[in-house]
Order: structure tokens, then sequence, then C-alpha cells
């Protein structure tokens, strides 16, 4: 892969807001936005019209109800009269949503950007599940009228036949980030759960069961990116955005290995490229891997250099992953344990890493100290890659 | 071959892809003014940072991103008509048997605006008085 490593700008990170994630809010989308790109903006000290540019994530419009999304969000994420672009690559949107805002201030076009991400789940009856009936190929694979949970036990399946795995492996991440989630003040589904009672939940779709999943959410998630200038004149602490890499691979989800995520192999590679990583297992002090099932967090490990092919299970089980481990793994709770608003979720993974590097996670902050961190989101059919890594 | 030859021969599936319903909330400033509805006010509210009046009532202000929490009554015997349009046709084409005024209804200083129904004498600038509070609303111009 080429990249072209001319920049004209260095960008930071110098706020962020989230909502809370629940499983139904009240608040329109275009409040829910608004409550997000707000708190971005007071974190960062800025006023709206300090803002040059918006950059909207969000994932189907037919999950809020409203077509044309990006538009509709725009009031609520201060858009008005602005230059405002939507970015929608399903479940890697979140993170998406953050480059997007960066190449606006690394081509030197924008000074101030306000990226915003925003989803809401409820409205959809009788779940937002048929939203996905859209997705498949209408004569190929739409017949047997799958769902996206399908392809998931697919792919887990596979996983664990290839390196034999367990479940009670994979059911450990649950247990980690509904565990670390009980540290987050934004999370719906933070508890102390044990891997029996993971194995012990409802079956979806064998062997998917109800605690390998993430919980439907609404949500919102926003930041503020600025230039280095800039960011210098409004914080002591900024968290450089230092790589970004984004992949999509084949459409066709057949065509593909189901035990290797390499869509975010080849993200990751890009942005250790743009940031100058060559070890990532050595140089990543903390990660945010999308996480809406739980074997998918082990997955995105190993695609992102983190774990060998096959042995994330190894290092969840020694400890490394753990909060207080080598290379803390979803800090926040993750999906699994803060909710699961697509595109806000996969921006509320960027705000982890970069509350993690401001060292202003609360209790959420790892032990050990960090300086590098990176945050990843994965989706449409398993073939889109988002990754971002961040320093202080 | 032709175009509609080929058509006729290929290999065609049909399906459809709807979610059965949405079910929206209107968020806590669109309660307001639904509530008011009830009791025959039109509910808006007023930004304290920038002092715009925005109707129907929102949780924050566009224009400058302040939260939004003073509701205010507009006075409804305000409304004049910012601009109208007649359909003569339902959505699938059929002839109306009486057509229908809709009126994009204003009251002066504020930002917003509210469509509704409209019989009378319909007419850019004329005052319109709200005979129906039940949602979409009806006036009539004088
Ligand atoms: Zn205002």
């Amino acid at each position: 892969m080429k990249v072209n490593l001319y920049l004209n700008k260095r960008v930071a990170i110098i706020g962020a807001g989230l909502t809370l994630f629940r499983r139904r809010l009240l608040e329109t989308p275009q409040e829910i936005a608004w409550e997000a790109a707000s708190k971005a903006l007071e974190e960062a000290g800025l006023e709206l019209k300090d803002i040059d540019c918006v950059v909207i994530g969000s994932a189907p419009d037919a999950f809020d109800g409203v077509h044309l999304k990006g538009e509709y969000l725009s009031h609520g994420s201060g858009g008005i009269r602005k230059p405002v672009s939507r970015v929608y690559v399903g479940g890697a949107t979140g993170v998406m949503t953050a480059i997007a805002g960066w190449y606006h201030v690394a081509s030197g076009l924008c000074q101030k950007v306000l990226a915003v991400a925003e989803e809401k789940m409820s409205p959809a009856r009788p779940h937002p599940q048929s939203v996905f009936k859209y997705i498949w190929d209408p004569i190929l694979e739409k017949p047997l009228n799958p769902n996206l949970i399908w392809i998931f036990a697919m792919e887990m399946h596979r996983y664990m036949s290839k390196y034999g795995i367990k479940k009670e492996e994979i059911a450990l991440v649950s247990v980690k980030n509904k565990r670390n989630a009980l540290n987050n003040p934004y999370a719906q589904l933070g508890a102390n759960i044990t891997v029996d009672d993971v194995l012990n939940s409802e079956v979806l779709v064998w062997p998917v069961q109800l605690l390998d999943v993430s919980p439907v959410s609404d949500g919102g998630a926003a930041i503020v990116l600025a230039s280095e200038d800039v960011a210098r004149r409004y914080t002591d602490t900024p968290v450089w955005v230092e790589g970004v890499g984004w992949t999509l691979d084949n459409t066709e989800w057949p065509a593909r290995d189901l035990s290797y995520a390499r869509y975010v192999e080849f993200a990751a590679r890009m942005a250790y490229k743009i940031a100058g990583i060559e070890r990532p297992n050595k140089e990543i002090d903390v990660v945010e891997p999308y996480d809406p099932f739980d074997y998918k967090e082990l997955h995105h490990l190993e695609a992102l250099q983190l774990a060998k092919r096959g042995e994330a299970p190894t290092l969840l089980k020694e400890g490394v992953f753990d909060i207080d481990g080598d290379i803390p793994s979803s800090p926040s709770g993750g999906l699994l344990g803060v909710g699961n608003p697509i595109a806000a979720a996969g921006l509320m993974k960027v705000i982890s890493i970069y509350w993690q590097l401001k060292g202003t996670a609360g209790k959420m902050q790892v032990k050990r100290p960090v300086h590098t961190g990176l945050a990843q989101a994965w989706g449409d059919l398993m073939q889109a890659g988002t990754v971002i890594v961040l320093r202080n | 071959m032709s175009w509609d030859k080929s058509i006729k021969e290929s290999v065609k599936w049909y399906d459809n892809m709807e979610v059965e319903k949405y079910e929206y909330t209107v968020g806590p400033a669109g309660e307001e003014f639904f509530k008011g509805l009830k009791q025959g006010k039109i509910i808006g509210c007023k930004c304290s940072k920038c002092g715009k009046i925005y109707i129907p009532a929102r949780a924050y202000c566009e224009n400058c991103f302040a939260k939004i929490d003073n509701y205010v009554e507009i006075k409804k015997e305000e409304a004049y008509v910012d601009s109208y349009t007649i359909i003569y046709k339902d959505d699938e084409g059929r002839q109306l048997d009486k057509p229908i005024y809709i009126a994009m209804i204003r009251f002066p200083n504020t930002v917003g605006g509210l469509l509704c129904y409209a019989e009378g004498n319909v007419r850019v600038g004329g005052k319109a008085k709200i005979t129906s509070f039940d949602w979409p609303l009806r006036v009539i111009v004088e």
C-alpha cells in the first residue's frame, strides 16, 4: 500500500463530548447530536462561531428513520451555514468521522473542525435489526432471510475452529468489558458477570449468545480537531492524531477469509506507517478495538498486529488486555459495556483513547502511564476497517 | 435482442425491504410544544444568549448553540400567512373533490413557522386564526 506522507498540518484533538448511551433516549436525534457537540465545544473552550466546518458520521438513515440524515443532523451538529459533510461506512463510521475531521485540518483547508457522530437505534419497530434487511445481495442471500448475527455467527465459528478457540475463552472479553464499563459514567451495561453467565445466556444464533453481543442503544459523541498552532493556544495538553488508516475489502463477504480481519490489518498498516510505528505490540500503550461482539475484539487485536493470529485469547487469559495489563483493551467498557449506537460508539472509542492520553479518563484511567493509543472500528458487511493512532 | 425482450426473459426476484414502523419521540422541547397545543397555546422558546425566539420550542439554539429551557407562549392572534400552496390531486394522482390549501404561518419577531391546513380568504400576509389545535393545525384566514 502506498501512502503519501506529505501532510500540510499537524492535527490535535482538543475537546470531546458524549451523551449517555441508553436503550431509549427521549431526545430527538438532533438534540442528541447537539448535546455531544456542545459538550465537545465546551471542553475545547470554543464557541460554535469559531468552528470552520462540521463533519457528521451516522450509519443507515433507516435507524433514526429520517432520510438525508446527515443534512437532518447538521442542525444539532452546529452545521447550519457552514461547510458540512457526512461520512458513512457502516459500523466503521465512528472512527471514520474522526478521520474525516482530521483530513479537513491536515490538508490545511480548515483550522477548527467539529466532528459529530449520532445514532438513534430505538425508533424502528419491531427491532432495528430489520433495517439490515436492506444490506444483502437481493438474490443470492436475501431469500434465506439472513440477519447480521448470522454472518457474525459464521465468522465466530470459523475463527474458533481454525485456531481451536473455546467459547469460554471468548466470553472473557464480555466479562472484561462489562466490568470496565462499571467505571464509565456514560455506560448502559456495566456489570460484574462471569464466564458462566455468558455461556448460560440465551442462544441467539449458534454460537452467538445474548451476552456475546453489545446492546442496542441511542447516543451521540463529538470531538473538536484543530491545527497545531490553534491547539497550542487553547490547551496545554493537546492529543495529536499521529496516524490514520481506512480500507474497504471485497464487499462480497463469502469471498473473504472469515477467520481473519484483513480489512483491519490494511487500515492498521496505513495508520502505523503514517505514525512511524514499527512494532505495534511494543509501541501501543492502550487500545480500543471495535467490540460489537466479544470475539470481534480478539479478531481485531490480531488484525491490529497486537497479537499473533489465533493468540489473542491466550494473551487475554494472561491478563495482557486487562485495565492493569501491558496493553489495556477497551478500558471504556467498549460497545459490550457502554452500548452500541453505531457511529457514536466508534467515535466514543476515539474519545476514550483521547481522555486516556490526556489523563482525564477518571475512574477509567489505566494504571500504567500511556503515550500512544489506538482506536479502531469496523463495519459494513465485514469489509470496512478504520484506525486512528493518537499520541500525547 | 431488444431491451424489452431481454428484460422479459431475464431472471427477476421480488422482495420488499420495509421496517414495519417507526416510533419517533418529539424530545423534551417538543413535548412542551405539544402539551401547549392541548391547552390551545402556541409554545415557543427564547434563547437567553442571543434572544432569538423559536417556534416550535426546541432544546437548543441553532445560532449560538446554547441550551434553551426558557419556554414562552407566543401571541397566537398575531399569526399570518407567509406563503401557501393549493393541492389539486392526492398522492396517487387522483383529482380531489375540493382543493386543499396548505399554509405556512409565521408569528412576528420569531424564527420558524408552522405548516397547517388553511381555509377562508387564503392569501400571503393574511391574518390566520387557528381553529383547531389538533395536529396538523387548521387555520381560517380573514
Ligand atoms: Zn441563541
